[in-house]
């Protein structure tokens, strides 16, 4: 009775061609035989280049059902149907700490003997292993496309007065004086909405502070207050050359703000040209990587996994979402998404880099980069908040030592788990 | 009521209440605006802000309808508002009536009026999770589940508004019609239910707001049905990485404008309906 | 007799049904959710007893302090200025005016847009035409971002919350009004009461349950403030307008603290309903002796 319900809606839904909001009644075939495969990912500005996905696979195969959908607000969906019971089959998440979660979870499947993993960059799946909060055998993602954040500048502008881009820290603070001296801004900043600080602070911590501080505290063996202090030091020296009052303009205003010329730079990642560009689509957009430190070399691209895709343990047909995840990784896919998302492929091979990537380009190449840091942050801790705190503030003790205690409060339980972990494995 | 007021109109009142309009239209000329307007329109000065776009176009609202599913998304807005409104009143008013009633000499009573409108108090972030479960296992995980949700969710806030208000009904209505041989379901229904319109008018009212704008109860117990309301497409446009506002709004206007004309009606009935001979 | 016998049945009968249909949905959920607050559920996967860890846990953080002290501090406030506000309209829409229907329709408009928009509209205002009013006006305090600062994030949340609850319950006191007799003014005009005396000693007695329903409803209502921060703040600047609620969500539902933010809840509750009998039990002590 309900199947035939659920089946009717999904129907009715068909006819409407809604294609993004499908019947989620758990069943994995359809009445005529084929596999059903679920996938649910959580990037709903992308729902259009799924959809060209979904359709492409299903006209292509006859024996596999495929149904992507891409809701807002995915994670607390996703949650949702954890708690229904009522798992996709393949789930496509970024990756941060909510992978961590999931897979200390064990809500997630070993999928090492995927042949396409094999075509996978090494660096992306380092950046995997590194998210797992103890070490564990096997693998369980599929990383597919990473995004990159630094600064975004106005080409035009930047032609125009001469300005280089710098590539050391010294050199970037005598561009911001430049800039400041001709009479126009060289940052914006939409403090309003907390996230955006974690922007500059993961372009600054990369360059700055041990990739893997995060499980180098976890295990004891450092702290935050010392891998931090000159991070936490030079995001708070950005402010004198933002506008007045960064708390109160929000992302889209910061956004409209560098796409109207009102700043020569934004620090924000890739995943905001798109937003820029809707606002003034003729705009010259490109981008370098933040020079942090003084150390030409030590300065690295901030990159992560901006979506990968994980079979769920319970998933009954294995096979099925093995070729959805083989389709996925197919030039064409990718080029297709990369395209509409100006992502960087995750995968090997010639792709054509979106324009406002040029800048980094060669670290992307060399594999000059590191993950976000705030992908190890648990999202309840609200390290943006802290950091937003401390910028309005200016009292760097206060902030270090919070971030600290806020650590072991919030990461309790794993850190508890690591250490077990270490006791039981002698300690690596 | 009608000559009373032409007989003695205060014109001081009048005007202030005139002029304390503009705080409530000013910001909904700005939404209007912000709705007309096409993003490369939008600037970041006063003058600007406050402009009317420079051509007029409803392309906005053309393409919220296409990306909401406007017409679908609205029929599930009214299906789930309409039923849990009237369910509402049909349950909440009859549950005032008899614990109204009941209370004042019965401590049995009046502890399930002091459960009932106590719950209005839970936060109810703590019961999401168990009852996405509880409505999933009991397989009402879809709109009747939605709208039995709200009927609960209401029913605190609407005891205590009909209860409230009947106690400004006499009792001596009821002696009378129970001296006549009605039974107390019959006199229920023939008398006080009428008498108590212009709560009804209320509740409906009251109700039909907390449901038609909600978004959490829909996105929680609906996530995975394929179905979608009014409020819960507008969260197309709260995407991190690229809102809309000008399409929002305009969405959002949208939403709007069932609510809207619903209200006018009621408001109508609220006017007409609550006149002083409803406790005589 | 037996007329008393078929009316007691007959509530019974009503009530017994309601009553269960409150419990499986309201009751029986909090009770589940009473239980995870001894867990460190994440909200899915595997998870173990705690025992009381979440709630000492609870009285040590000074974040929970801290939305707590806000929402107390945007309740109290939002409370009494929606509450003057209200009657004062309440008076007026009911008072002997010209357009009364029409004024009537306009002031209750903000109610029916939802929070969330209400909130982007404002955030808009805030951010750039009150700045711009203030620059041209040259009053420095003006002039900034009303949320951008600490110290005023939480009046702006204040204002938002009022423009549109001041609606509602100006309906429910027009409701009130209109239950006062007409000759009961008669009789006070007889006596020679007017304006404020009139309304203090004759209109506002007669409508006191109307005046409970609004500050309980207020409190509660302003007590759970979530959507106007979603919109307009998300609980910055600095985590300063971080109200218990969203916390809990937040951290509950989005973040992975579900069972430690469960145990906030049921604080939360507590402490909701301990505010309201409060108020309750006041109130008719005070209908009580007018």
């Amino acid at each position: 009775m309900k199947r035939k319900k659920a089946s009717a809606v999904w129907k009715a839904a068909a006819v409407v061609a809604a294609g993004l909001f499908l019947t989620g009644c758990g069943s994995s075939s359809t009445q005529d035989g084929k596999t059903v495969i679920e996938l649910v990912q959580y990037k709903p500005e992308a729902v259009k280049a799924f959809e060209a996905i979904e359709a492409r696979f299903n006209e292509t195969h006859d024996d596999i059902l495929l149904k992507i959908e891409s809701p807002n607000d995915a994670m607390t969906i996703l949650k949702t149907r954890f708690i229904k019971e009522d798992a996709p089959d393949i789930i496509g998440i970024g990756g941060d700490v909510n992978y961590s979660n999931f897979l200390d979870s064990e809500m997630l499947m070993d999928i090492s003997d995927f042949d396409g993993l094999a075509s996978i960059k090494q660096a992306y799946l380092d950046i995997d292993k590194n998210l797992e909060f103890v070490p564990t055998e096997g693998t369980y993602a599929v990383p597919y496309v990473a995004n990159a954040a630094g600064i975004l500048y106005n080409r035009d502008m930047f032609e125009e007065n001469g300005w280089e881009i710098p590539e050391t820290w010294t050199e970037f603070l005598e561009l911001c004086e430049t800039i400041q001296a001709s009479g126009q801004l060289p940052l914006y900043f939409g403090f309003k909405d907390t996230w955006t600080c974690l922007a500059p602070w993961n372009a600054i911590c990369v360059d700055l502070a041990p990739a893997d501080i995060c499980a180098q505290v976890n295990r004891g063996e450092a702290t935050f207050t010392e891998a931090y202090r000159e991070a936490a030091e030079k995001i708070y020296e950005l402010l004198q050359y933002a506008q007045n009052d960064p708390y109160g303009y929000s992302y889209n205003d910061a956004c409209t703000a560098f796409a109207r010329g009102e700043s020569a730079m934004y620090v924000i990642g890739s995943y905001a040209v798109p937003q820029i560009l809707s606002v003034n689509p003729e705009m010259n957009v490109d981008s370098f990587v933040f020079p942090a430190s003084d150390d030409p070399d030590e300065n690295q691209l901030n990159s992560g996994v901006d979506l990968q895709f994980s079979v769920m343990a319970d998933c009954e047909n294995k096979e099925a979402a093995y070729e959805v995840l083989r389709f996925l990784l197919e030039d064409e896919s990718i080029q297709a998404y990369l395209d509409d998302q100006n992502a960087v492929p995750c995968k090997e091979g010639d792709f054509e880099l979106p324009s406002m990537l040029d800048g980094m380009k060669s670290f992307i190449e060399e594999g000059r980069m590191a993950d976000y840091q705030d992908h190890y942050y648990p999202s309840e801790m609200s390290v943006d908040a802290i950091i937003q705190t401390y910028l309005m503030d200016g009292d760097i003790e206060a902030f270090l030592t919070r971030f600290d205690t806020d650590w072991v409060r919030y990461n309790r339980d794993i850190i508890r788990k690591v250490q077990k972990y270490q006791e039981e494995n002698g300690g690596n | 009521m009608e000559n009373q007021d032409t007989k003695k109109v205060s014109w001081p009142i009048t005007i202030l209440l005139i002029l304390g309009c503009v705080t409530i239209f000013f910001p909904l000329y700005m939404a209007v605006v912000i709705a007309l307007k096409q993003p490369s329109e939008m600037t970041n000065d006063i003058m600007g802000a406050l402009a009317l776009p420079s051509s007029f176009s409803l392309s906005n609202f053309a393409e919220a309808m296409r990306v909401t599913d406007f017409w679908n998304s609205l029929g599930n807005s009214l299906i789930i508002s309409v039923a849990a409104v009237g369910l509402s009143v049909l349950i909440h008013s009859i549950a005032g009536y008899a614990i109204g009633r009941s209370m004042a000499d019965s401590k049995a009573y009046k502890f399930v009026y002091l459960y009932i409108v106590s719950g209005m108090f839970v936060p109810f972030a703590i019961l999401m999770m168990p009852l996405v479960k509880q409505t999933s296992q009991m397989g009402i995980g879809n709109m009747a589940g939605v709208i039995i949700l709200y009927i609960v969710f209401y029913m605190p806030m609407n005891l205590m508004l009909y209860t409230g208000y009947l106690k400004n009904i006499p009792i001596a209505l009821e002696e009378a019609a129970r001296v006549d041989g009605a039974s107390t379901w019959k006199t229920y229904w023939n008398i006080l239910f009428p008498i108590m319109k212009p709560m009804h008018a209320t509740v409906a009212v009251l109700t039909v707001l907390g449901t038609w704008n909600d978004v959490m109860t829909p996105l929680v117990i609906m996530s995975g049905t394929g179905r979608n309301t009014l409020p819960l497409a507008q969260l197309t446009f709260q995407t991190q990485f690229g809102t809309n506002y000008n399409l929002a709004f305009a969405s959002y206007l949208l939403a709007l404008i069932p609510i809207v004309i619903f209200y006018l009606i009621c408001q109508k009935q609220i006017l007409n309906g609550v006149v002083n001979g409803a406790v005589k | 007799m037996g007329k008393g016998n078929d009316r007691k049945r007959t509530f019974l009968l009503i009530t017994i049904p309601v009553v269960v249909l409150f419990f499986v949905f309201n009751t029986l959920p909090l009770i589940k959710g009473f239980i995870y607050s001894f867990t460190n559920f994440k909200g899915y996967g595997s998870y173990e007893w705690v025992g009381l860890r979440n709630y000492i846990d609870l009285f040590g953080d000074a974040r929970v302090g801290r939305s707590y002290l806000f929402t107390f501090k945007y309740a109290i406030v939002c409370t009494i200025i929606v509450n003057i506000i209200s009657l004062i309209l309440a008076l007026g829409l009911n008072g002997r005016i010209k357009f009364k229907s029409a004024l009537r329709g306009i002031y209750f408009l903000p109610n029916v847009l939802g929070g969330l928009v209400v909130g982007y509209i404002f955030s808009f205002i805030f951010t750039y035409i009150l700045p711009a009013v203030g620059t041209a006006i040259g009053s420095d305090f003006l002039s900034r971002n009303m949320l951008s600062s600490t110290s005023t994030a939480w009046f702006a949340i204040v204002i938002v919350g009022a423009w549109q609850s001041v609606a509602m319950n100006t309906i429910i006191y027009i409701s009130g009004l209109q239950t006062v007799p007409e000759d009961v003014y008669e009789a006070g005009s007889l006596d020679g009461a007017t304006g404020w005396k009139k309304f203090r000693h004759l209109t506002f007695p007669l409508i006191i349950p109307f005046f409970t329903i609004n500050m309980v409803l207020c409190m509660k209502n302003f007590l759970m403030v979530f959507d106007q921060i979603m919109a307009l703040t998300k609980g910055g600047p600095a985590q300063s307008t971080e109200s218990i609620s969203y916390l809990i969500y937040q951290n509950g539902m989005s973040g992975g603290q579900f069972g430690f933010q469960s145990a906030n809840a049921v604080v939360f509750f507590v402490v909701i309903v301990a505010v309201s009998v409060f108020q309750l039990s006041a109130s008719s002590k005070k209908e009580e002796q007018l």
